[in-house]
């Protein structure tokens, strides 16, 4: 540092520095909470933990911020914190073992956001998440709801049997949820079309045309107008302290150096099984042990041969059926590269698959996110940005290779239960009618 | 967003006039306790409901007729007109010139097929002039010859065409001592064929409505068009605008498909059936009021004891006392003839709406082990009243209540068919016997299911 600053640097200006930055940084987050609660959160007090609970769910989790999410309670919240870091890989194991009442943790939640902000663009990503709208947005990828596993849903525990009616209840309930939530889209599709060719020639962007509906709102109801000119002037602050971190960031990250060392050291382990419930366990100690042999048999493959990736990727791909099959895993002999060389095929076909949809696809020239929707005439010059009827075939083909996959997994599915009645004396599988 | 509504055959016809005559009536009655701006949400949400707009202004109902003779249909196409009021689309209509004789497997086989291209090219155009269609309304009779037929073979047809559109058949069930001698056996293929193709049946039984007519309504020589005025007041009882949860005061948007999440997610238990409190003659009207607590009373009742009206109920009819009776034992402490309930639907519309109790309703003694009251009971409300009745309540329900209509009639179908009398009939258009076994097989699945509750 001293080598990069040309003119020494006032000790009182480098003490304000810290807590600046932080207060800069807190400015660009959802729900920031203040310079004192990070300065607690490195000596690990109790009362910083809540607050940074709250400030990583509010990260990590993919709500709107305009839009009234229902409030969860801090343990989860917690939770559900947990389990997003580790979907993202959060290497840390301290933090996972923090109780879930969110009493506690300051210091390895500091070191969790830190991990998140130093690893991608997160400031970037929330600022966009949250931006104010302006035109009527549709995706065109499936990126950004992918890479989010939207919030830890609490799972229910099943004490004794489960009436399998009350599954198929639920099953019919979602159903019905995805056909209305089919007609919906259909219904937010025709009035969108109807508010776009009604506003025809009023909007001022000329290559825009006519309006969207938050534009429209504005022209109807000037009170909204004021509510959407106070969103903008919020994220503006936003938007400019997000600048000012970039210039501050550096004494922010040399502190963090500090609150690292001040951690006690963590031990080591060679693997990390998940903890397995009281119920169910002979299926999971079932799924425990063909994991640790494939473990194991990975360990050997690799040892025994010379390194060639390809191999290593038909040994590891491997269907669930043929986890069974005793002579498969670590077998010799001609049945055993026939099945091999079967695979290979099989793994060969979908690459080529996989290509071919992707360059018949076209793969997409503008970037993947929210497109805002134009509605032109019928002749009219193209504008900049994706056609519709692009984006259409794109999706259609997609949609093709994803039902070619979904009839290999339904007949993976068949062949796995017909095995599973197989071992059953006395049990006569009636499949069901065809829909 | 829109339901189409196919009317179909003499039964399905005149029943559709009376309901869209019944729910424009309603939509422009005259209120007393709620705002105008209210009243005119409401208006605006039954009309995009059920009728379209016409250059002219008056509504134009979003159905689609279909019979085999024109006679029905005329008269219902003229009677709208006549009103003045609102009509049915001059195009939206199909008819022939023959009959077809009652006969299920000539409805099924032959007026289906052949006719399938036009019909559904009426439904089709019905559906573009929807700016979101949530799905369809299916009026026919269960046993009579060209609607139930006819009706089955089109539903498959929607079930093909519109896979995402709900479906709900409204179900005419036949007097139990009808003039069809064949009803039983045309009611076996009506309902094992709907129940394939149809998300829900909503049964509306000609005795207890005609017992309503004669002991509620104080009607003394009842006629077909009393009995279908009841059957529509209870239908709009059910599918007028309601708010769409509890604190919110905006109609809710699809309520065919709320109502078919609630009640009939389960592909075993389709069987739906309405009851509403109170029914009276508009004369006495005038002279009762009522309070809320009495009217859930007595609706509770009535499904419990499975009455179908508010006069004559069994009060001796309890719930069990155990409570939830353990999975895999058959509750002996049951009453004989409790009904019980998989899920219920209250809907409520009137003055201080709010104030109304229902937690008996949320007694999990009256439903099924293996659903918890809060996910089988639901209540949908409105201030707005409906017609001129300042409080009303209906109750549509999934229960047992049908199990022993559906079990007498499977009983006497199958004593026919064990002796072979009439199959010809069937048989000559294609009705195979394995098409009726199949048909026996299916409906005592479902009896079976729903006595096993």
């Amino acid at each position: 540092m001293g080598r990069r600053r040309r003119r020494r640097v006032d000790p009182a200006d480098a003490a304000r520095a810290l807590p600046e930055a932080i207060a800069v940084l807190t400015r660009t987050l959802p729900t920031g909470p203040s310079p004192e609660t990070f300065r607690r959160a490195k000596f690990d007090r109790p009362e910083a933990a809540p607050a940074l609970w709250r400030l990583l769910f509010c990260v990590l989790s993919p709500m709107p911020a305009d839009g009234a999410s229902p409030s969860l309670a801090l343990e989860a919240q917690a939770r559900s914190v947990k389990a997003a870091l580790r979907f993202q890989g959060y290497p840390r194991r301290a933090l996972a073992q923090l109780p879930d009442d969110g009493s506690q943790g300051g210091r390895e939640l500091l070191l969790a956001l830190a991990w998140l902000l130093a690893r991608g663009p997160t400031l970037e990503q929330l600022l966009a998440q949250s931006r104010v709208r302006l035109g009527d947005e549709m995706p065109v990828c499936e990126c950004e709801s992918l890479a989010s596993p939207g919030p830890a849903v609490p799972s229910v525990e099943a004490d004794g049997c489960v009436d399998i009616r009350h599954l198929q209840w639920l099953m019919g309930k979602l159903r019905f949820r995805w056909r209305k939530l089919m007609a919906s889209q259909q219904e937010q599709c025709a009035l969108l079309g109807k508010i776009h060719s009604y506003t025809r020639g009023c909007h001022s962007d000329r290559s825009l045309g006519h309006l969207s509906v938050t534009e429209t709102e504005l022209l109807r109801d000037p009170e909204g107008g004021q509510q959407l000119l106070q969103r903008l002037e919020r994220e503006n602050v936003r938007l400019e302290a997000a600048l000012e971190w970039r210039r501050r960031e550096l004494v922010f990250w040399q502190w963090m150096d500090t609150v690292l060392g001040a951690c006690p050291p963590e031990a080591s382990q060679p693997t990390f099984l998940p903890k397995i419930p009281a119920q169910g366990a002979a299926e999971l100690e079932l799924v425990v042990r063909e994991l640790q042999a494939l473990q194991e048999e990975l360990q050997g493959v690799a040892e025994t041969r010379p390194y060639d990736p390809f191999d290593l990727l038909v040994d590891t791909w491997a269907p669930p059926a043929s986890l069974h099959e005793q002579d498969w895993v670590g077998g010799h002999g001609p049945e055993w590269s026939a099945s091999r060389r079967a695979l290979q095929e099989a793994v060969r076909q979908d690459l080529v698959a996989l290509q071919w949809a992707w360059e018949r696809g076209g793969g997409l020239a503008q970037p993947h996110g929210p497109h805002r929707l134009v509605r032109t005439e019928a002749g009219a010059p193209e504008g900049r940005g994706l056609q519709a009827t692009e984006v259409i075939e794109v999706l259609r083909s997609r949609e093709a290779c994803l039902e070619v996959v979904l009839g290999q997994l339904q007949g993976q599915c068949r062949q796995e239960l017909a095995r599973l009645v197989g071992t059953l004396p006395g049990l006569i599988w009636i499949p069901p009618p065809g829909r | 967003m829109s339901i189409v509504t196919v009317q179909l055959g003499q039964c399905g016809n005149q029943i559709g006039f009376e309901v869209f005559d019944a729910l424009f009536s309603d939509s422009h009655c005259p209120q007393k306790f709620c705002s105008k701006r209210e009243n005119e949400a409401y208006q605006a949400s039954c009309k995009e409901r059920f009728f379209s707009e016409e250059e002219n202004g008056v509504p134009v109902a979003r159905a689609v007729l279909v019979d085999m003779e024109p006679k029905v249909i005329n008269q219902t196409l003229s009677k709208a007109a006549h009103s003045g009021r609102w009509k049915y689309g001059q195009h939206s209509h199909f008819c022939q010139k023959q009959g077809s004789g009652n006969n299920w497997a000539y409805g099924y086989s032959v007026h289906g097929p052949r006719h399938e291209e036009s019909i559904m090219n009426l439904i089709q155009k019905e559906v573009e002039k929807c700016d979101s269609l949530s799905g369809f309304f299916i009026v026919m009779s269960m046993a009579g010859g060209t609607g139930s037929g006819l009706g089955a073979f089109l539903t498959q047809n929607l079930q093909d065409q519109y896979s995402n559109s709900l479906k709900m058949n409204q179900i005419i069930w036949p007097y139990g001592t009808g003039e069809v001698i064949v009803q039983n056996y045309n009611s076996i293929l009506t309902l094992s064929h709907l129940y394939r193709s149809s998300d829900a049946l909503l049964v509306h039984e000609n005795d207890a409505v005609h017992k309503i007519c004669a002991k509620l309504m104080n009607i003394k020589q009842i006629s077909f068009r009393d009995i279908n005025q009841v059957l529509a007041h209870q239908l709009g009882s059910v599918f007028q605008p309601t708010y769409s949860g509890e604190g919110s005061f905006h109609y809710r948007r699809n309520p065919l498909g709320d109502l078919m999440e609630d009640l009939v997610p389960h592909p075993e238990f389709k069987m739906l059936g309405v009851r509403n409190i109170p029914q009276m003659s508009e004369n006495s009207l005038a002279y009762s009021t009522f309070t809320w607590a009495g009217l859930l009373k007595h609706l509770r009742q009535m499904l419990i004891s499975d009455a179908k009206m508010e006069e004559g109920i069994d009060w001796q009819v309890r719930p069990p006392l155990s409570g939830l009776p353990t999975l895999g034992k058959m509750p002996l402490t049951k009453e004989f003839h409790f009904n019980t309930s998989i899920a219920n639907l209250v809907i409520l519309r009137g003055k201080d709406v709010h104030s109304a109790d229902l937690g008996a309703f949320k007694d999990p003694a009256l439903y099924t082990s293996w659903l918890e009251p809060v996910t089988a009971f639901n209540v949908w409300k409105t201030q707005r009243a409906f017609s001129k009745y300042e409080k009303s309540a209906a109750l549509v329900s999934n229960s047992q209540s049908l199990v022993k209509p559906l079990d007498m009639i499977v009983g006497k179908a199958w004593n026919m068919f064990a002796s072979k009398a009439y199959l010809h009939q069937y048989t000559k258009f294609g009705i195979e016997e394995e098409d009726f076994l199949d048909g026996f097989a299916l409906l005592e699945q479902v009896i079976a299911s729903y006595r096993n509750l």
